[in-house]
């Protein structure tokens, strides 16, 4: 999961290639890569290509601050997991 | 009244005494009579607003249609009384709006109708232009669910006191009254914006956005030059990624005050196309709004800050203007009820 999540956020979102190789545990709020339309992009990629559903009280920093983050927010919404990743 | 800090600090107080006990009366009065106080209220602030109604004017040069100056002051006087009708529209967003919706025909409610039939929720584009604000709480409160994304003014504008803040705070509950969710606000660090309103949209709401607000400092890289008013300006095209996002169609509103300046013209547009890069259809939508403005001067809220037209980049009018020293009052170059001093009725 980390892979593909690296890969989408280091092809669509990143605007700065001095970012990359994108490391999983780069902040994506300090380095400027998660502005509110990427963070949105995001979304739409995690809940097409997971099957999931990103609530509005999910949409907080500490889901998505790295990649890392973002697959143990994905990982906890998985079936069965729901409500396990709200900050 | 001039602009020096004491008199800053008077027309502060004036305002609060107009928006909390005056405004409300006028409100309650038959509107030909409220709506006529409300405008002797604008030609006074007009006439004794000299700084203001002077950057007024001069800004109104950019328009790409040379306005004399005698016709740039009949704009600057209108802007004067629209801002003070718009009081009026504000405290007549009570018992479900009604006082307000006998006064605003809403043209093109088939066009959002259509839009939310589909299933993918609409986007109200449009421009801090009229009484815009009351216009979409009225879409509200006949049966659309409307939210906002913007910044209240009230929450950054620089020297206001605690007090003066609560004010209209208590004076903006009226909006938010009627809408359907908190209003999304997009203050730097606040990266859920367009989540939020994609979730409204995924709901079958009504967004709506102002496309003409300067850019903050933190969102400069993302705006694109497009062309606004005869010039280039920078604005953000974010409206167009939210739409491609989520497929909901964009349709552009616009307020127009009549004649009367009582009644007003809700317009909404049938879909724009979204086709083509960011910048050509972010353009389309930009160029609606401008032409919204060069149809209806008067309406722009943004005249007479010289600092948001140097954010959105467009060039300074000359300072020289020779008009700026020499306005005479306005009722002496405007008979108060000649037809040619009105604005003319939309549509």
């Amino acid at each position: 999961m980390e892979t593909v999540v690296n890969d989408y956020v280091s092809r669509e979102l990143v605007q700065d290639q001095r970012l990359l190789p994108l490391a999983d545990d780069t902040s994506l709020l300090e380095t400027g890569i998660l502005d509110s339309l990427n963070l949105l992009r995001l979304v739409v990629f995690l809940e097409e290509r997971f099957g999931i559903a990103v609530g509005d009280a999910d949409l907080l920093p500490q889901n998505f601050a790295s990649v890392n983050a973002i697959c143990g927010y994905v990982r906890a919404r998985e079936p069965g997991k729901q409500g396990a990743a709200r900050g | 009244m001039g602009d020096g800090r004491a008199e800053r600090a008077l027309r502060g107080l004036e305002g609060v005494a107009y928006w909390a006990a005056v405004a409300p009366f006028l409100s309650r009065l038959p509107a030909p009579i409220g709506y006529r106080l409300a405008c002797s209220r604008g030609d006074w602030l007009f006439r004794s607003q000299t700084g203001k109604r002077n950057a007024l004017a001069r800004n109104l040069q950019i328009l790409p249609a040379d306005l004399s100056p005698a016709a740039a002051q009949r704009v600057a006087r209108d802007w004067f009384r629209f801002a003070s009708c718009e009081a009026l529209d504000v405290m007549r967003l009570r018992r479900r709006t009604r006082p307000l919706r006998r006064l605003v025909e809403v043209r093109g409610r088939e066009h959002l109708e259509a839009a939310l039939a589909a299933g993918n929720g609409a986007i109200l584009c449009g421009a801090h232009f009229g009484s815009f604000n009351s216009g979409f709480s009225l879409l509200h409160a006949s049966g659309f669910p409307v939210t906002s994304i913007g910044r209240w003014q009230y929450k950054y504008t620089a020297g206001l006191s605690s007090v003066q803040r609560r004010f209209w705070d208590l004076v903006y509950r009226r909006f938010r009254r009627y809408r359907q969710r908190p209003n999304i606000e997009p203050w730097p660090g606040r990266f859920e914006v367009a989540a939020l309103a994609a979730a409204a949209l995924r709901a079958n709401e009504v967004v709506t956005i102002a496309i003409d607000a300067p850019p903050l400092d933190s969102d400069r890289s993302r705006a694109v030059g497009v062309a606004f008013l005869g010039q280039e300006a920078k604005l953000l095209p974010g409206v167009v990624t939210l739409a491609r996002l989520t497929g909901a169609p964009v349709l552009m509103c616009f307020q127009f005050r009549s004649a009367d300046y009582r009644h007003q013209v809700l317009e909404i547009s049938a879909p724009v196309p979204m086709d083509g890069d960011v910048t050509t259809a972010f353009g389309r939508c930009v160029a609606r709004v401008s032409a919204a403005i060069e149809r209806s001067p008067a309406h722009w809220v943004y005249w007479t800050s010289e600092h948001d037209l140097r954010t959105l980049e467009l060039s300074a009018p000359d300072p020289a203007w020779p008009a700026v020293a020499v306005l005479p009052r306005a009722d002496e170059i405007l008979p108060r009820r000649a037809a040619a001093d009105r604005v003319p009725t939309p549509g």
